[in-house]
Order: C-alpha cells, then sequence, then structure tokens
C-alpha cells in the first residue's frame, strides 16, 4: 500500500476547488491547503508541507500560475501538476512541473491521475498507464515514460 | 547649315587628322558629327586636365553653355552637388584605365537644372595605340529616370500600403485568436463547472436509481468534455481525430471504472471528421461503449464479469464506420435508460446520415454504424 498524497490546491474557481477537493479525499489523500491567487500559493506553500501541488494557471491575481509553479520549484518541497483549460499557455519547459490535466478532465480521468500521481510521487516511476487527458512535461517524460 | 557658327578653334581641328579624316565643310564624318542631334564632345587626355577640344551643337543645346565657356575645360564642370560620387568615380577609374565606360549620371546645366545623362566614353587610339582622345557621348535620359523614379515610388508606397495592411491583418487575427481562447477558455471551464455539480449533487443523493441516472448524465457531458478538451488540443479546430477520442473515452470509462477484467480490443484506424461532427459522433460512441459496459458484462454464472469490448473505426470507400462489439450476455433490454440511450443514439445517427444496425454476435452483441465521411487529408490533425 503506498502512502496517500497530500495535496494543495491553487485554483481560483471555489466550486471547482471544492469539487476537486472531494474527489483528492474520496481517493484517500489529504487536502493541505486551498489558495485563489499566486500570493495566498505562495504564503501556503511556506507554511505547509504537500507532496503535490494542483496548480491552476489563470487565479485570482491574472496567469500566475506558472510563478506560482516556479517558486515551489524553488522550495523543492512539493511538486506540481498544473491544471487548466488553457494548456498552450504553460510554457515549453512546464517551471518543472510534471506536466498538465487538461480541463476538462474527466472524474475518471482525475482518478487515474491521482493514483498515477501516488505511484510517480512515491515509488517513480508510475505503473500505471498514463491517464487520458495527462500530459507530461518533456522531463518527466524521459524518466517516467521513456519510449518503449 | 552655317559651318560658321559651329568652326571649332584652331587647336581643336587637328583631331581630324589624326581621326584620318578630311576635315572642312566637304568632310561627311566632321560634318555628321556636328549636325547629329546626339551629344558628343572629344577631349584630349595629352593635355594637362584632359580638357574639351571639340563639342558639337546639340552638347551645347543640352549643357546650355556656349561653346567658348566648355573648350579647353574638364568634363568635371558638369557635375554638380547631387551627382553621385560614386558614378563619378567608376568614370574616372575607367578614364585612367583607359577603357570604355557607360553610365547614367546626373549633370548640371548652365543655369543649374539637371539633367539624366546617359553617358558613354570610349578612347580613340591611333594605329601605334598610342591614346588620343576620348570620345564622349551624351544622352538626355530624364524622363526615363523619371518614371524609373516613379515607379521606385509607386513600388515603395505599395509595399508600404501591402504592409501596413498585413500588420492590420495580423493584429485582427491575433484579436480573433485571442477571442478564440478566451472563448474556448470558458467553455472548458463551465464543462468542468457542469461536471463537478453533478458530481457534487450524485453525492448527496442515497436513491440508487437517481444516482445511476446522474451517473450516465456525467458521461454524456464528460463525453463532451472530452471533445472539446481534444478539440482545442490540435492544430486545426475545424477537424477531429475521432480515433484518438475513441482511445481516450475507452481508457477514461474502463481504467477508473474499477473493472479491469473487461479488456479492451481497440482498431482504430486515424479518421478525421468536421469539428461539427465531433458532438454527434462522440456522444454516440459513448452511448455504445457505456451501454455494453453497463448492459453487456452482468455476472456470469461462475460469478465473473470478464468481458472484451472492441472498437473498430476504418474508413472503405468514402464512408466511415464504427463498430462496438461486446462478448457480454448479447442484445442490452431496451428499459429504462437504455431506451433514452437507443432514441439518442436514433436521432444523432439521423443528424449524421449514418446507418446503425444492431447484429447478434452471439456471444455478445455488435453494433455497425457507417456514414458518408469527406475525403481524408494527409497527414495528422494534431
Amino acid at each position: 500500500m503506498i502512502e496517500p498524497l497530500k495535496v494543495l490546491i491553487v485554483e481560483d474557481e471555489a466550486l471547482l476547488a471544492m469539487e476537486l477537493e472531494s474527489l483528492v479525499e474520496e481517493a484517500g489523500h489529504s487536502v493541505v491547503g486551498w489558495a485563489t491567487s499566486s500570493t495566498e500559493a505562495k504564503a501556503m506553500v511556506d507554511s505547509t508541507e504537500a507532496d503535490i501541488a494542483f496548480v491552476d494557471i489563470h487565479l485570482t491575481d491574472g496567469p500566475t500560475g506558472v510563478e506560482v509553479a516556479e517558486y515551489i520549484g524553488e522550495k523543492k518541497n512539493s511538486m506540481v501538476v498544473f491544471m487548466t483549460a488553457n494548456p498552450k499557455r504553460i510554457p515549453d519547459h512546464f517551471a518543472g512541473a510534471i506536466g498538465v490535466i487538461a480541463k476538462p478532465y474527466t472524474m475518471n480521468g482525475l482518478m487515474s491521475a491521482l493514483r498515477y500521481l501516488q505511484e510517480g510521487v512515491h515509488r517513480p516511476p508510475p505503473k500505471s498507464v498514463l491517464p487520458a487527458g495527462f500530459t507530461l512535461s518533456p522531463a518527466f517524460k524521459t524518466v517516467w515514460a521513456p519510449a518503449a | 547649315m552655317d559651318w560658321k557658327r559651329t568652326r571649332e578653334p584652331a587647336d581643336a581641328w587637328h583631331m581630324t587628322d589624326d581621326l584620318h579624316v578630311e576635315h572642312g565643310k566637304g568632310d561627311p564624318f566632321a560634318a555628321a558629327i556636328r549636325a547629329t542631334r546626339m551629344s558628343m564632345i572629344i577631349t584630349d587626355p595629352r593635355q594637362a586636365d584632359n580638357p574639351i577640344v571639340f563639342v558639337n551643337d546639340a552638347f551645347l543645346r543640352l549643357s546650355g553653355y556656349e561653346r567658348h565657356e566648355v573648350l579647353g575645360k574638364n568634363c568635371r564642370f558638369l557635375q554638380g552637388s547631387k551627382t553621385d560620387k560614386a558614378t563619378v568615380d567608376l568614370l574616372r577609374e575607367a578614364i585612367a584605365e583607359k577603357v570604355d565606360v557607360s553610365v547614367d549620371i546626373l549633370n548640371y546645366r548652365k543655369d543649374g537644372s539637371t539633367f539624366w545623362n546617359a553617358l558613354f566614353i570610349s578612347p580613340v587610339s591611333n594605329d601605334r595605340g598610342e591614346l588620343l582622345f576620348f570620345f564622349a557621348s551624351q544622352l538626355d535620359v530624364s524622363d526615363r529616370k523619371r518614371s524609373e523614379h516613379r515607379m521606385t515610388a509607386d513600388k515603395e508606397r505599395f509595399e508600404k500600403a501591402v504592409k501596413e495592411r498585413t500588420r492590420e491583418l495580423e493584429a485582427a487575427l491575433e484579436a480573433q485568436t485571442t477571442l478564440l481562447h478566451e472563448v474556448d477558455h470558458r467553455v472548458k471551464n463551465n464543462l468542468q463547472m457542469i461536471s463537478s455539480l453533478i458530481v457534487m449533487q450524485s453525492r448527496t443523493i442515497k436513491d440508487a436509481a437517481t444516482k445511476k441516472s446522474l451517473t450516465t448524465m456525467l458521461e454524456r457531458i464528460e463525453a463532451l468534455s472530452t471533445v472539446h478538451r481534444r478539440l482545442y488540443q490540435s492544430k486545426d479546430v475545424s477537424r477531429f481525430d475521432v480515433a484518438e477520442f475513441a482511445r481516450d473515452l475507452v481508457t477514461d470509462l474502463l481504467t477508473a471504472s474499477g473493472r479491469a477484467e473487461i479488456k479492451s480490443t481497440l482498431d482504430l484506424e486515424p479518421i478525421v471528421i468536421s469539428a461539427e461532427k465531433a458532438t454527434p459522433v462522440a456522444l454516440m460512441v459513448n452511448e455504445l461503449v457505456t451501454n455494453a459496459l453497463k448492459h453487456a458484462f452482468k455476472e456470469k454464472p461462475d460469478g465473473t464479469t470478464a468481458g472484451r469490448i472492441g472498437i473498430k473505426m476504418s474508413q472503405p470507400d468514402g464512408h466511415f464506420n464504427i463498430e462496438v462489439s461486446d462478448d457480454g450476455v448479447g442484445m442490452a433490454d431496451a428499459s429504462g435508460d437504455a431506451s433514452f440511450g437507443m432514441r439518442l443514439i436514433k436521432s444523432l445517427a439521423r443528424q449524421l446520415h449514418a446507418d446503425i444496425e444492431w447484429r447478434d454476435a452471439g456471444p455478445g452483441t455488435k453494433v455497425v454504424i457507417s456514414m458518408p465521411n469527406e475525403p481524408q487529408q494527409k497527414g495528422n490533425v494534431s
């Protein structure tokens, strides 16, 4: 049994954050915080311990999600997965993130992604197949899903 | 003609001797040079600063000078402030090298007005190869230069106009792209919200049938979500790769359904359909696959629900065929939700001008949909 994930949610839409929280908890993981802006997110990164942060690109203070990912990358205390309806806004280097879950994701897609990430974070590389709608960054692709 | 008027000073006349031509009124060669409308001059490089030793009337008419004002002078008095220095250098080099030269040069008349001179200079040597003269002819090509300049100016104006228009169009395209991205972003976010609302509502419901109904609704909305996600991932938003969609859909429905005992067989040719067909096709495939998962794989006498679901997509001669097959319990019973699902499938088939057929595959069911499809473009859309 792999230990559950501690998740930080960085999402400006309350409804989506609420639902994501329920799904994360249903899957046996815990949510350590929810931030709606980059400022809130940075403060939360400093004060909490999370294994993984789900980061939307558009936050209440603008398209600052990439900045948040970079901040987390510098702190090196958790990993980042973008969650956005606009994956084209993500820079090619992914700001160090594992990858992106493109919105709209499906409930099953998200559950698969959580399982995949749980394996990837605690027992890399993940054994599950890459879920539909989840795209790995080029850096993680070479490690987690090398071409056969 | 009054030859007296054009008579040259004595020192200018010796050149006709060197040119082996008789001088005087009866000399047809000298007469021709004097009378031609082509401006001509002769200079003597053996004298200091290569002075003019002969000019014809045409030159005087062209330049506006009197004969006595130009004889004995170097030709450079024709140049002025706007004369191109590089062209002058070219002339100087040719004269120093004693070779032919032909240039268009801006010259100045006595009154200060300018004209474009198509100048041709060639050295004249005697039998012994000694340089005697330079012979130069001038032609006023101001008209040609003017039209050249006009053409250049027109071209520049057109180019500027085209550049400006291109800039406008690029800006318009960028605005349109931004708008498209914005709308796309909102559609996706809203689809996500709709899904979230259904899931949250569903959590509060105890009644199994209602819960099941909401789940079916969620699956349909998620099929639309998957269409949208895939649609705007491709470069061309007007085309949709239906095979990739089917792969996503089946992976999604099977991996997280907790039904690992059901295996899938995907035989998918890459098939591109127009974006407006994407939604009905996707909904139809979703109905067939979810229907098979729900109804076909009932518990077998041995207590297992193992089975195989297959999707085949092919495109024989201008058609697009989808086959969804299962090795389950056979034809799904048309009751409750299934009947709505069936109506949905049939209506979508009508919209797509598709033929749909249920076959008993013994064991299981095979549904075959066939619809006309436009010719496929080379290359992948994504």
